[in-house]
């Protein structure tokens, strides 16, 4: 027999949304910095809604971190406090207030949000003022974009690598989470510049046609990542483990997860891409390949969490 | 650090009077709860915000799925040498205490929850009244004062003692060989040793089955050990996108209307 004892966080909805958000934010932060690295001038429109898809996308995360707390009050406690302990674990560093825990993806994950934030500001103020003056300061553009996409992936990441440094059955042997959400990050993150360009309409094909060959390539890297994870979790073999895992794959969560996360999330995305052929993918399916991707990038992170965090 | 302080738990003694849970409510004033009906004489199921002391009861049954015998164990926080609950805190609100208790200052804990999950053995609760995690303290202010835990003092058969972990240690290892003496053949210490899993429990128990048959990981592992694989993995996937953007992006000649 196994531990029956183990209990969970009840982390709600809420957090749910927050990885989301914080994926999409890292992911479009990434690809409009490698797209401005490449060729700032041609995919203009990629950068500038990317860094705004970042900067707008994490502006909610830290409000739902702090509501979801049980002392919201105490939110900067995750990364200073007025008299901190000596002994708080592995390799912690404490200067004066400030201290930061190695080991704690939570503790590192806030301090992450707190870096993305203040360059995905800064990228987004940059694209604002050259949209309106039409002078861009490339130089700083090019040093915050090449920072903030580090912390853009691990803000996208550290969700991931937080659940697998958990006691709850269906994470403690996955190792895949980390890498499976930094490239649903990927994902969502192009899906949403995609939408976004679509939407917008006018001549922008080859930034369509590219976005989704990025995407399509994410997705394949997602379903990889995924099935890992599911091999990862099987070849643990712990009764317990199988019994999460066999909740998430055939019992109540199968649907969403089946349904949702792979077949809405993966399969039809590819497919219609494939389809309509990547290259000569017009808005309209460009838009609706980015919503289903948006769609079963939220159901993929939502269904792994709440079966993990049930069983 | 002062020298360690632990608790030591012989099953063997336990007669599931749960003197220790009452003990444990009274000083440290903690609320009363609904009964749980748990098919057992168990209550509650789980370590709750107002139950930091838990007699577990377990029916072994053999392969053919009869009684075989009655187990029962009073559960507390282990104080692990490795804590997965403080290595997971991001507020450094858990602390190790000189003693090599852990505690949780409630003056800095957020309410986060990450430490409820991230316990191997399913010990901290969240308080919804306080908007904080709670845990046994080994009776911090007590034991600080000379005294030892309430639930240690409290127990009429000497199951639960407490005292520095060394002088413990020896104390246990002697009575698995007695009980073995006595029949016991599987009569086992579970987190006594410093070199084990999670570098040994400061609460051990002598068990006089194997783990599982207590509900007991037979292996609990730190979860934080996963930190470096799967962030290793995660910057796997980095690259593996930074490239796919790379190739996606790439100039192949020709302007487009980008």
């Amino acid at each position: 027999m196994e531990p029956g004892l183990l209990q969970s966080s009840d982390w709600p909805l809420l957090i749910d949304l927050y990885f989301f958000l914080g994926g999409i934010a890292g992911g479009a932060f990434v690809i409009a910095t490698i797209a401005n690295l490449l060729d700032g001038q041609r995919y203009r429109d990629v950068v500038r809604v990317g860094y705004y898809i970042a900067f707008l996308a994490i502006i909610p995360a830290p409000i739902m971190l702090i509501v979801d707390l049980g002392l919201p009050t105490r939110f900067l406690h995750m990364m200073m406090v007025a008299k901190p302990s000596a002994e708080i674990g592995m390799d912690a560093i404490t200067v004066g207030p400030f201290h930061f825990k190695p080991f704690s993806p939570m503790n590192a994950g806030a301090w992450a949000l707190l870096g993305f934030s203040v360059f995905a500001f800064l990228a987004a103020l940059d694209v604002f003022l050259e949209h309106r003056s039409g002078r861009s300061m490339s130089g700083l553009r090019l040093i915050v974009g090449v920072i903030g996409g580090f912390f853009g992936f691990f803000l996208a990441a550290y969700p991931g690598v937080l659940l697998g440094a958990t006691a709850r059955p269906l994470f403690v042997s996955a190792h895949w989470l980390g890498a499976l959400f930094l490239a649903v990050g990927a994902s969502t993150g192009g899906a949403a510049i995609a939408l976004v360009l679509s939407l917008l309409g006018g001549q922008r094909r080859e930034a369509l046609s590219r976005l989704m060959r990025f995407t399509a390539f994410t997705l394949l890297l997602q379903l990889v990542a995924l099935a890992l994870f599911i091999v990862a979790v099987r070849m643990a073999g712990s009764a317990r483990i199988g019994q999460a895992l066999t909740q998430l794959l055939f019992g109540p969560y199968s649907l969403t997860f089946w349904l949702g996360a792979v077949v809405v999330g993966i399969v039809a995305p590819l497919v219609l891409q494939c389809a309509g052929g990547i290259k000569k993918a017009g808005a309209g399916v460009a838009a609706l390949v980015s919503v289903l991707i948006l769609i079963g990038g939220f159901l993929v992170k939502h269904v792994i969490i709440a079966a993990g965090q049930a069983t | 650090m002062a020298r360690t302080l632990a608790m030591f738990t012989d099953v063997s003694l336990c007669i599931g009077c749960r003197a220790c849970q009452v003990a444990c409510k009274q000083w440290n004033q903690l609320a009363p709860e609904e009964p749980e009906w748990t098919g057992t004489y168990q209550n509650h199921a789980h370590f709750t915000d107002k139950s930091y002391r838990l007699v577990r009861f377990f029916e072994e049954t053999d392969a053919k799925g009869q009684m075989k015998q009655w187990h029962m164990m009073s559960d507390v926080c282990k104080h692990c040498a490795q804590a997965g609950c403080l290595e997971a805190c991001p507020t450094g609100a858990i602390y190790r205490t000189e003693y090599g208790t852990v505690n949780i200052n409630q003056d800095i804990c957020n309410g986060c929850r990450y430490c409820v999950s991230a316990c191997p053995f399913g010990v901290v609760a969240f308080n919804h009244d306080t908007g904080t995690a709670t845990k046994c303290t080994f009776c911090n202010d007590r034991i600080h004062n000379g005294l030892g835990p309430a639930c240690a003092k409290a127990c009429p058969t000497e199951s639960i003692r407490f005292g520095f972990r060394d002088e413990l240690a020896v104390k246990a290892k002697k009575r698995v060989d007695e009980l073995k003496k006595l029949g016991y053949k599987d009569a086992q210490l579970y987190g006594e040793d410093k070199d084990g899993a999670l570098g040994g429990l400061n609460a051990f128990f002598l068990l006089l089955g194997k783990p599982s048959i207590y509900g007991l990981p037979d292996k609990p592992k730190l979860p934080q050990r996963n930190v470096i694989a799967d962030s290793l993995l995660a910057i796997g996937s980095a690259l593996m996108v930074g490239l796919g953007a790379l190739v996606a992006f790439r100039d192949r000649g020709g302007k487009g209307d980008a």
